[in-house]
């Protein structure tokens, strides 16, 4: 072969080192995105080994190629569509039976491919010892045995690649045998399929068929609706013969042929003691013990990741303000001096602000906790908790950190599992008062009508939270939220992958959130320059005065909120000349319950809007945030009314 | 059926002491309510090694009714209690 550009791609279960492999591949060339028209994402990267220039494309981290979730149909679909030079299955040596599950579904699809048999350590240290020339010819697959955090055998695995694809058309793996009632009906089926022009093999096809694969039965019945009928026909009888469902039957027997390879392959020596890894498991899990060590380390990492934001955001506004005399001395104070600093400047310095003080730690630590495994020993904690929202535990760590900022924490809605969770989780996060937020509480609620007001403001937001989650919990169409979670060995995240991933995907945040910020501040600002706040507010005053009971100047308050929400308090006392709220004709402390409230829930701030959109598109977040919008207004309204009465 | 005092009984998951082990039986999807509560499930259950005839441990349940900690092939997996409710296993008890 003398192919000069190579694909490789890599496949494996979640929490294998595959993205550590992956950066040792690629370096700094790489490139982190979503996939074509999915939220799901897809990281890249280029290396040069040999005279061939080879693409790297790390696959989403599964247990199965079926079409459980999204990533799964992706990475399936990338392999059979886009064929790939070649496939590293990258399998952890610590639970081979069943990361063995997983590339036997590989070798189903007959791609060629070799086995990176990684965290042989963490095997080593849990007393299994793993033959891999006996896996190697049990499978007749490659395999490399690699310790991917060390470096070591990644310059044999990427060898033992390049020297397969160069050897072509591979020789055929060993083939997965099922038993002998499936296995009379699979040749039926390959006979019917193998005429038509499918991307899977006959084999394969075949086999999904009798699983129930919808995917697979979509695509066979545009060609002929008789084969998919037929494979139920012959579902049924495996059915009958077993009393499990054939999809039940045919998943037990992958799983049994990747326990006997296991067995075979492997030797195991369990440790008399248990191991540091094992006891802060179960330290950390403890009924009584973990939830303490849990309250600890939340709060280390909220106070470091806020008192790190809060000093450089500071450090910084107050570099960049420095240069706001030179600017006006450059451009003059008139209009178009006005929009460049005000507009444009501004908004930039607003983006660099709060990306990178709070996201850039957000994002390290956000990493630690889920390669080391800390992440879904918290989960396993506050499952129950966040089931009363209707979310599952992973979500409680984006949450919480709504509490600091949206932004980060719409970002950090990722660690869920699906789509769909994702969705639900941002949008808890979005109504949860973060720090700007609680300037105006605090600022005004509590300032002016006291502290327990304050307060119970904060469990009135809890409440809603309770309330809308639950709401969004059951509208929202898809699977509905239940812990499937494995719990990996705890182990020292390698720290160059956890500072690559944070510096590509902040980039990526940049690239997106940077415009949607300027443009927003630029329309503002134009809105103010040309003399257009006031006739808005007038515009707005039937919703603001009428609605809410609020003065007509609050609309204007409410509309700068949106690039910054403390803004709003700042806008208020500007244009009421008076720090001193309760001074105010018409803005007692009714007014000041429904203003906050409006406050509170009324949108996203734009940098949180560009999470969500970088995160679920433009669509979901214009939803999300035309739905706050109306809710806050409702919600003030209602508020005024009952408040009237009481008082 | 009985055999030297020891019986086999049907149970679910949930009804496990800890560090008490079954064989799974099988998995009652499509009870309870809401959508989406069939197909789905029962097949991831069965991709992480839930399959009908695999032993399962139980090592303990998150207090408040929380998920369970279960040992099945090797890894260790935690599952949220709703759905552990539906794993039935067969256990020999004195």
């Amino acid at each position: 072969m003398n192919k000069k550009k190579l694909l490789i791609a890599l496949a494996g279960n979640a929490n294998v080192g595959k993205s550590v492999i992956f950066n040792y591949l690629t370096g700094l060339h790489q490139h982190i995105g979503n996939w074509p028209g999915k939220t799901v994402e897809r990281a890249e990267g280029t290396l040069h080994f040999k005279g061939y220039t080879i693409d790297v494309v790390d696959l989403p981290g599964i247990y199965s190629l079926s079409t459980y979730s999204l990533e799964e149909l992706i990475s399936r679909k990338y392999i059979a569509v886009e064929r790939p030079d070649i496939v590293i299955n990258v399998v952890d040596a610590s639970v081979l039976e069943r990361n063995l599950f997983f590339t036997l579904q590989l070798m189903e699809l007959e791609t060629p491919m070799i086995i990176a048999l990684n965290q042989m350590d963490i095997a080593k240290k849990k007393g299994i010892e793993i033959d891999a020339e006996k896996l190697e010819k049990l499978l007749g697959v490659p395999v490399i045995p690699t310790v991917a955090i060390k470096g070591i055998g990644i310059s044999q695995l990427l060898e033992k690649a390049v020297q397969t694809i160069k050897k072509g058309p591979i020789a055929k793996h060993a083939k997965v045998k099922y038993g002998d009632e499936v296995e009379e009906r699979i040749p039926k089926l390959i006979k019917m399929v193998e005429g038509a022009q499918f991307c899977y093999p006959p084999r394969y096809v075949a086999i999904k068929l009798l699983e129930g694969d919808e995917e697979i039965e979509r695509e066979v019945n545009r060609i002929n609706p008789q084969i998919v009928s037929t494979a139920k026909k012959l579902a049924n009888e495996v059915e009958n013969l077993h009393g499990h469902s054939c999809s039940t039957v045919i998943t037990s027997e992958r799983y049994e042929v990747a326990g006997c390879v296991a067995r075979e392959a492997q030797k195991l020596v369990p440790p008399i003691e248990p191991t540091i890894e094992e006891r802060l498991h179960t330290l950390t899990t403890h009924k009584v013990m973990g939830y303490p060590v849990m309250a600890f380390s939340l709060l280390l990492i909220f106070y470091s990741i806020f008192t790190f934001g809060d000093y450089t955001s500071e450090l910084l506004s107050g570099f960049f303000y420095e240069w706001e005399p030179l600017f006006a001395s450059l451009f003059g104070s008139e209009i178009v001096g006005k929009l460049i600093w005000g507009g444009i400047c501004e908004g930039i310095i607003a983006g660099i602000t709060i990306a990178l003080p709070y996201i850039l730690p957000f994002y390290i630590i956000l990493y630690f906790l889920e390669d080391s495994g800390y992440l879904s020993r918290i989960a396993f904690l506050m499952d129950n908790a966040m089931h009363k929202i209707g979310l599952h535990g992973k979500a409680f760590i984006p949450v919480m950190l709504g509490y600091g900022c949206n932004v980060p924490a719409c970002l950090g809605c990722r660690i869920m599992e699906t789509q769909r969770e994702r969705l639900l989780a941002a949008f808890v996060t979005t109504l949860v008062p973060c720090a700007a937020r609680t300037v105006i509480i605090l600022g005004l609620v509590g300032q002016f009508l006291g502290i327990q007001w304050a307060l119970m403001l904060y469990v009135f937001n809890l409440l809603i939270i309770f309330v809308l989650g639950r709401l969004a919990f059951r509208t929202l169409p898809g699977e509905s939220t239940a812990l499937i979670m494995e719990m990996h060995d705890y182990r020292w995240p390698h720290l160059k992958t956890v500072l690559k991933q944070t510096w590509f995907r902040l980039a990526e945040f940049i690239k997106i959130a940077f415009p949607l910020i300027i443009v927003g501040s630029l329309a503002i600002k134009l809105a103010e320059v040309f003399g257009l706040l006031e006739p808005i507010a007038t515009v707005l005053s039937p919703v603001t005065v009428m609605w809410l009971g609020l003065p007509a100047i609050t609309g204007i308050t409410l509309i700068f909120g949106v690039l910054r929400k403390e803004l709003t308090l700042v806008m208020l006392a500007t244009l009421l000349g008076t720090t001193n709220f309760a001074d105010v004709p018409g803005f007692g402390p009714v007014q000041m319950v429904v203003f906050t409230l409006v406050a509170m829930f009324y949108i996203p701030c734009v940098a949180t809007i560009a999470a969500l959109v970088k995160e679920f598109g433009s669509k979901k977040a214009l939803s999300i945030t035309v739905f706050e919008i109306a809710f806050a207004i409702i919600l003030g309204g209602v508020a005024l009314r009952i408040l009237a009465l009481a008082a | 059926m009985e055999r030297r005092g020891t019986k086999r009984r049907e149970v679910s998951l949930t009804a496990l002491r800890d560090g008490e082990t079954g064989t799974v039986t099988s998995i009652k999807a499509g009870h309870g309510r809401g959508r989406g509560r069939g197909w789905g499930f029962e097949k991831r259950l069965m991709d992480m090694g839930l399959t009908p005839g695999t032993k399962v441990t139980v090592v303990k349940s998150a207090p408040f009714h929380g998920p369970l900690e279960v040992l099945v092939r090797g890894s260790r997996l935690a599952l949220g209690r709703g759905m552990a409710e539906r794993i039935f296993v067969e256990i020999e008890r004195e």
